[in-house]
């Protein structure tokens, strides 16, 4: 009797089949779990996203702008795929690790050969932290150029700077876990630039590795932050950092003026107190009398996120998941000789996303290329959307800011290669086509 | 601005937040400032100071330090780099200091000679009694600036990392 109700609900599309699925997807235990069947109609659409707790990550419908691969290249979500494969993978290697610096050697070797698998899972997991911090980067880069910083969104920009630094200090405690002679000398090398901090620099060095070198207590804290602090932290960060784009909406139209034009959420909704969420009111946030579906919108040019984005989301997921698959498959991540804190290998390089700091560091007083320049870096990334408060967005309309972000960064990008590519033994120039002194 | 009862509650809770914030900070500091009777920080016996020959450098693992003599004068070096912190093998052919990791040079006294490295080798206290160095790994000295050439010579050969 039940049944029969429930597919009235939509009369000629639910069509009543008798088929074992069909009456598995009518059971009442089917509809404990899933309330209501999946229907290709626009209210069954806008019912998948309502009832889905995974979907509440997105909107109900977005611009259909948001669907174009060149709007955004897919980064931010790329790098939470990421994210994901690298928990994924890290716990896997967690089963296996022990991080004493009399075990650690001994399991990675142990996960080449008794752990079935274990070495790709070692070498996807390496492969996707590099790509991390690369498709990060991008990330940032394509914000900028986008103009996304600007109001409303300029504290997301900031935490996007808090997940910045938070996935290279992933990235380079996972570097000494595999206690070997790459890992161990990178992160003495990578240790000593705090060193150079004026006064406090001995006590930040003491607390980061624990002792006068890099040893057991510094490999427990590496392991500690690796695997419990640094995902807490990242994962908040990431949490707010979606749902506050998720509240700001996404950044896509554009006004003559260049600055994006919110028309349809910056106009206080009728009866909303003025001042309310600073005369700004969301859809779904604050809804008044009126049904949401009343709001007028020029042109509606939104389209339903599932299927769209979602299956979009999926294809990119399973292309990014295959590509770090198939460099796992390839490139085995690299495995030196035990750590030997007595012989030093030539060439020692702080991991390559340090490299151009140790570049500088090999022309500049220790002060300003180990301190002053990182420091203001991150400095000038988190007030950039508090200084440029010119409101375009088009290239052309701010040069200034552009011009300046652009030679930084090409700046950084170029000390970063000429540090992984071009440095040989001693820190002699070397052209990497003779012979390449670069592990990842 | 008047304190309300409802004021001063508030003002109460944040305090005993702050505490807290600052009790785990400090627990935080705790578990992770380095032990005081940390490895390496003892006295080396370094032997009879008349058995070093001059212009030698004499590797001790468990001070991870080169007792060294330069004309006449006893050194304990530390083998740590003040660069980066690579650890600096004593080149026998060049009778020099020579890290292979970026390439800074120090002499037999641990002067600077080249390179990176901001000063010369860091060097622990030394105490000669009865004829017998000890160096106290305990006490580090920074090295000399980058000036000093008191102890420099040419080099004894070719160097091991050019």
């Amino acid at each position: 009797m039940a049944e029969e109700g429930r597919d009235a609900l939509e009369p000629g599309v639910a069509r009543p089949g008798s088929g074992l699925v069909a009456r598995l997807h009518r059971s009442d235990v089917w509809r404990s779990m899933f309330r209501h069947p999946q229907l290709d109609t626009p209210r069954g659409r806008a019912l998948q996203s309502f009832s889905n707790f995974f979907l509440h990550v997105y909107p109900v419908k977005i611009p259909a702008r948001v669907l174009r691969i060149r709007y955004s290249f897919r980064l931010g979500y790329i790098a939470a795929v990421l994210f994901g494969i690298l928990t994924i993978t890290g716990v896997y290697l967690m089963f296996v690790y022990t991080p004493s610096p009399t075990v650690a050697y001994g399991d990675m070797q142990h996960l080449k050969t008794g752990v079935g698998f274990g070495q790709l899972v070692r070498n996807v997991h390496r492969w996707s932290a590099h790509l991390m911090v690369v498709v990060v980067f991008l990330h940032l880069v394509r914000v900028f150029y986008a103009g996304a910083y600007k109001k409303p969104r300029e504290f997301n920009w900031v935490i996007g700077v808090v997940l910045l630094v938070s996935t290279l200090a992933f990235s380079f405690t996972g570097y000494l876990l595999p206690w070997d002679q790459l890992s161990y000398w990178a992160v003495t090398v990578g240790t000593n630039l705090v060193h150079y901090v004026p006064a406090f620099g001995s006590t930040f060095q003491d607390l980061l590795i624990g002792g006068d070198q890099i040893g057991p207590s510094t490999l427990l804290r590496f392991y500690a932050l690796h695997v419990a602090v640094l995902p807490g932290v990242l994962t908040i960060m990431l949490g707010v950092h979606i749902w506050r784009v998720r509240k700001d909406g996404f950044a896509v139209e554009r006004a003559s003026a260049g600055a994006f034009a919110e028309e349809a959420t910056n106009r206080p909704l009728p009866g909303a107190p003025a001042g309310f969420y600073g005369g700004r009111t969301r859809l779904l946030g604050v809804v008044d009398r009126e049904s949401v579906t009343a709001e007028d919108r020029p042109v509606d040019d939104t389209v339903f996120t599932w299927p769209h984005l979602v299956a979009r989301h999926v294809v990119v997921g399973l292309g990014v998941a295959a590509v770090v698959l198939g460099l796992g498959v390839a490139f085995a991540a690299p495995l030196r000789g035990l750590a030997n804190p007595n012989v030093t290998p030539e060439p020692s390089k702080a991991p390559w996303y340090f490299a151009g700091l140790q570049e500088l560091l090999s022309h500049f007083d220790p002060l300003v290329a180990g301190i002053l320049v990182p420091t203001g870096a991150v400095l000038l990334l988190v007030l950039l959307p508090y200084l440029d408060r010119n409101p375009a967005t088009e290239a052309r309309n701010r040069k200034v800011a552009v011009l300046t972000f652009g030679g930084l960064a090409g700046i950084a990008v170029a000390l970063t290669l000429v540090g992984t590519f071009f440095r040989g033994p001693g820190w002699r120039f070397v052209a990497p086509w003779t012979h390449l002194y670069l592990e990842l | 601005m008047r304190q309300t009862r409802r004021n001063f509650l508030l003002n109460g809770w944040k305090l005993g937040g702050a505490l807290l914030i600052s009790a785990a900070g400090y627990t935080a500091y705790e578990a992770l400032r380095p032990l005081a009777t940390g490895a390496g920080r003892g006295k080396v016996n370094l032997g009879e100071v008349k058995g070093l020959e001059d212009g030698t450098a004499t590797y001790f693992p468990e001070g991870r330090l080169y007792a060294v003599k330069a004309k006449g004068d006893l050194f304990a070096l530390s083998q740590k780099c003040p660069h980066l912190g690579c650890t600096v093998p004593f080149c026998e052919t060049s009778g020099r200091f020579e890290c292979p990791c970026h390439g800074s040079i120090f002499d037999i006294g641990g002067e600077w000679i080249e390179g990176p490295a901001p000063r010369g080798m860091d060097r622990y206290q030394l105490v000669v009694k009865g004829g017998t160095a000890v160096a106290d790994t305990g006490t580090l000295e920074p090295g000399p600036d980058r000036g000093a050439k008191e102890y420099r010579s040419p080099p004894t050969g070719p160097s091991c990392i050019k």
